[in-house]
Parts: structure tokens; C-alpha cells; sequence
């Protein structure tokens, strides 16, 4: 039977020199690191960039990794980090540039051949409004619904990851749905208008 | 969906996500759902929350599907134990049964089972027979029965006493006949006739029997003198 190292078992690999340990942690996490940074950046770019310098700050601070949390968690914690870090450094460009940005990135996407035009119009349309609520969002609670949503983390792995306790993992969830529904309530009624 | 401002707020927000996201215990859920029951503001909001968690589903699906699906990333991960990935493997043959006889109407459930043991029934019967023919019938001798075979044998054995008295009637009158014209020694005679007869011998032409006097010494040489030659029948 095939034994599956654990990830705090890599990392002590790749701090006693097995140049492959690393690889295979960044193997193992980066497209869920990459759905957190999507989610929390929305545009696909910058999370690219973010999963990239997300690793490479891990690898910088291997030394630093205790062991006392699980690794997962200290990726997300890094990502998070990162991301709005990032975000911070966009607020420097203009907000028109990035909504054109944004919508071009959307196309990106294809949707299955099956769908008919009239409803993949429809999931643009949805998707757009989604992406601006959730990027409207202060940064505490859009990562709390990035994590839930986009990565499908259990509270309790969710309040490992930020290091804050369970129960506001939860309230920050119920407060971030509640913005979400107004500002998508708000988008249904300016397209019926 | 209604407006924040005209919902009113529960005190029970907490378990409100826990519900909705699947996380609570068996019986926190059966709590929260007997609480929805009496609470218009927590099953308002379940609903609309509902809703959100489904367009926040779509634009994943759409933006990160081709992508990533974390799902199937946290499959590859491999956080499960191999033996579950093992039961994984072998659930959809057995579910998809299960699910068939599952949705299936009733006639259709009996029509199987009674398919299914019709077909046992007759592997069971061509098994047996399989197994009874070698022992009770090995061979041709089982068509007949003891008495049958003695019979037969009766039967068979007069007819051949039948046949050799015939045959040797016609023996005993034939050799009569040819002792009047020309007698002949009963040892050769014999021999001659207990010879066997596959196909009847071609007659020898003279040259032939000239050739055979010479050959067995009885005559000197072709032109000296008139050879000996042996008649064309043995008999004259």
C-alpha cells in the first residue's frame, strides 16, 4: 500500500535539503492557492502573480514554519497576505482601467460548447455582477468567501488559516452574504430597469 | 429578494451558515430546522442566502472550472486514506444498481427478479445434465438392453451359421463336377481355393507363359524346341 507523506513531512524534507520537497508542496497547493488569489483579485493575472510570490515567500520563510499549524493553513495565510498587498498596490490605478480589465479577463473563460448563447449571456451577466460584489467586499470578509466558496475550507480550517476564532469566521460569513445579496439585489434592479 | 433594511435579524445568525454550508450535527441541524419553522427572518434569509451561495457556485464554475475545481484538487491532494479512494472506485458499479432498482416501478423490480431467477434455474438444469450424461450413457451399448443384446446376438450368430452352411454346399458340389473331367490333387485344390479372391487375376498371354517356362527352368531356351506351357485355367 502506497504511503502519502503528510505535508509537515515535505517541509522537513525540503529543510534537511531534498531539493524535490518543495516542488511537490507547491504541486500539491497551488491550484487551490491560485482559486483563493482568483478569488480574492478577481482577475486571473494577478493571481497567477500572487500564487508565484506566495510560494516564493514560503520558501524564503521555511525556516520560520513551526509546525505548530498545519502547512495549509500557513499557505493561506501567506496568499492572503499577499493578495492584499496587492490590492492595495491597485488601488494606485484608475477604477475604469481595472473594470475594462476585468470584463476583457471574464472572456477569457470559455464556457462548455453545450450551453446556448442566451444562457451564457445569462452566466456572464451573473458572473460580472458576482465578481464586483465579492470584489467590492472589505478584504476580512472577501477572503472569509473566497475560502468557503472558491476553496470549500471548513470553518474550522478557515479560522486555523486567518488565526482568528471560530465564531467570527461565522459572523464575518453571515455579514459578507448579507452585502453580497444587497449589492446583487441592486444589479437585478438596474437590469430590470 | 428583500431588502436588508425590511428583513428583520435573528440572534441564531451563526447556526443560520452552519445550516447553510452543511457543518452543523445531526441534531443542531434538526434543531435549526424545527427553529425555521417558527422563524420567518432565519428562513427568509436562508433562502436568499441560498440564492447568493448559487451565483457566487456559477461565476467559480465559469471563471475556475476549465482551471481548477477544488474538488478535484483537494482528490489529488490525497487528504483521503486509500481505502477510501478504493471504495470510491468500486461505488458506481454497485450505486448504479442500487440506483436502478431504486427508481425502478415495482412490475419492473419483479420482472427483473423473476428474469433473474429463470436464468439460475436453467444454469442449475444444464449443469446437471452436464454432469448425468457421461455416467449414464458412455457409449453405443446403453441403446440396447440385456435381453435386447442377447437377442441380437442370436439373431446374428444363426444368420452366420446360415451363411457358412450355404457356402460350404456350394463348395461340396462344385469340386465334384471337376474330378469327372480332369482330377486334380485335393492339396492344391485346396490351397487354390481357400486362396483369397480380392479381384480376379488377369489371364496370362503365351508370351507371357513362355517367358515364365523359361524363367523357371523348365524349358532349355525360346527357339530350340516347343515350350511348356501351363494352360490357360489351373484346372485344365
Amino acid at each position: 500500500m502506497e504511503t502519502v507523506t503528510s505535508d509537515e513531512q515535505m517541509v522537513e524534507r525540503a529543510l534537511s535539503g531534498d531539493p524535490e520537497a518543495f516542488g511537490e508542496i507547491v504541486r500539491r497547493w497551488e491550484r487551490r492557492i491560485f482559486a483563493l488569489a482568483f478569488g480574492m483579485l478577481g482577475r486571473e493575472e494577478d493571481a497567477r502573480d500572487a500564487t508565484q510570490e506566495t510560494f516564493l515567500a514560503a520558501f524564503r520563510n521555511l525556516r520560520g514554519f513551526r509546525g505548530e499549524a498545519k502547512v495549509s493553513s500557513w499557505l493561506h495565510r501567506i496568499a492572503v497576505n499577499q493578495c492584499i498587498t496587492r490590492q492595495r498596490r491597485a488601488k494606485v490605478r484608475s477604477e475604469t482601467a481595472l473594470e475594462d480589465e476585468a470584463e476583457k479577463n471574464a472572456a477569457v473563460f470559455a464556457l462548455p460548447a453545450d450551453v446556448s448563447p442566451a444562457r451564457t449571456a445569462e452566466h456572464q451577466e451573473v458572473s460580472s455582477a458576482v465578481r464586483k460584489a465579492v470584489g467590492a467586499l472589505p478584504a476580512e470578509l472577501r477572503q472569509v468567501v473566497v475560502m468557503k466558496e472558491f476553496e470549500e475550507l471548513t470553518f474550522q480550517e478557515i479560522s486555523d488559516a486567518l488565526d482568528v476564532p471560530l465564531s467570527t469566521v461565522k459572523s464575518r460569513l453571515y455579514t459578507a452574504l448579507r452585502q453580497l445579496q444587497m449589492r446583487l439585489q441592486k444589479f437585478g434592479e438596474a437590469k430590470r430597469s | 429578494m428583500q431588502n436588508e433594511i425590511e428583513r428583520p435579524i435573528c440572534h441564531r445568525a451563526e447556526d443560520l451558515v452552519t445550516y447553510l454550508y452543511g457543518e452543523a450535527t445531526i441534531e443542531e441541524a434538526r434543531d435549526f430546522s424545527a427553529h425555521m419553522q417558527q422563524c420567518d427572518a432565519c428562513r427568509a434569509e436562508f433562502n436568499v442566502f441560498n440564492q447568493v451561495h448559487e451565483s457566487i457556485v456559477t461565476w467559480r464554475n465559469e471563471a475556475l472550472g476549465p482551471i481548477a475545481s477544488p474538488l478535484r484538487a483537494r482528490e489529488d491532494i490525497s487528504d483521503v486514506g486509500p481505502e477510501i479512494v478504493q471504495h470510491g472506485r468500486r461505488l458506481p458499479a454497485f450505486a448504479a444498481l442500487r440506483e436502478f432498482f431504486t427508481v425502478s416501478p415495482l412490475w419492473l423490480r419483479g420482472a427483473t427478479a423473476f428474469v433473474g431467477l429463470l436464468l439460475c434455474a436453467l444454469l442449475v438444469f444444464a449443469v446437471s445434465q452436464m454432469w448425468r450424461q457421461p455416467t449414464s450413457n458412455p457409449g453405443n451399448e446403453a441403446k440396447y438392453t440385456e435381453r435386447q443384446l442377447r437377442e441380437e446376438v442370436e439373431k446374428q450368430v444363426a444368420e452366420r451359421i446360415a451363411n457358412l452352411n450355404q457356402t460350404q454346399a456350394q463348395n461340396s458340389a462344385s469340386p465334384g463336377e471337376k474330378e469327372t473331367t480332369e482330377p486334380q490333387p485335393p492339396n492344391r485344390d485346396a490351397t487354390y481355393r481357400n486362396r483369397p479372391r480380392t479381384q480376379p487375376r488377369a489371364r496370362l498371354t503365351r508370351e507371357e507363359r513362355v517367358q515364365l517356362a523359361a524363367d523357371l527352368g523348365l524349358i532349355q531356351g525360346r527357339e530350340e524346341e516347343t515350350p511348356f506351357v501351363l494352360p490357360d485355367e489351373p484346372n485344365q
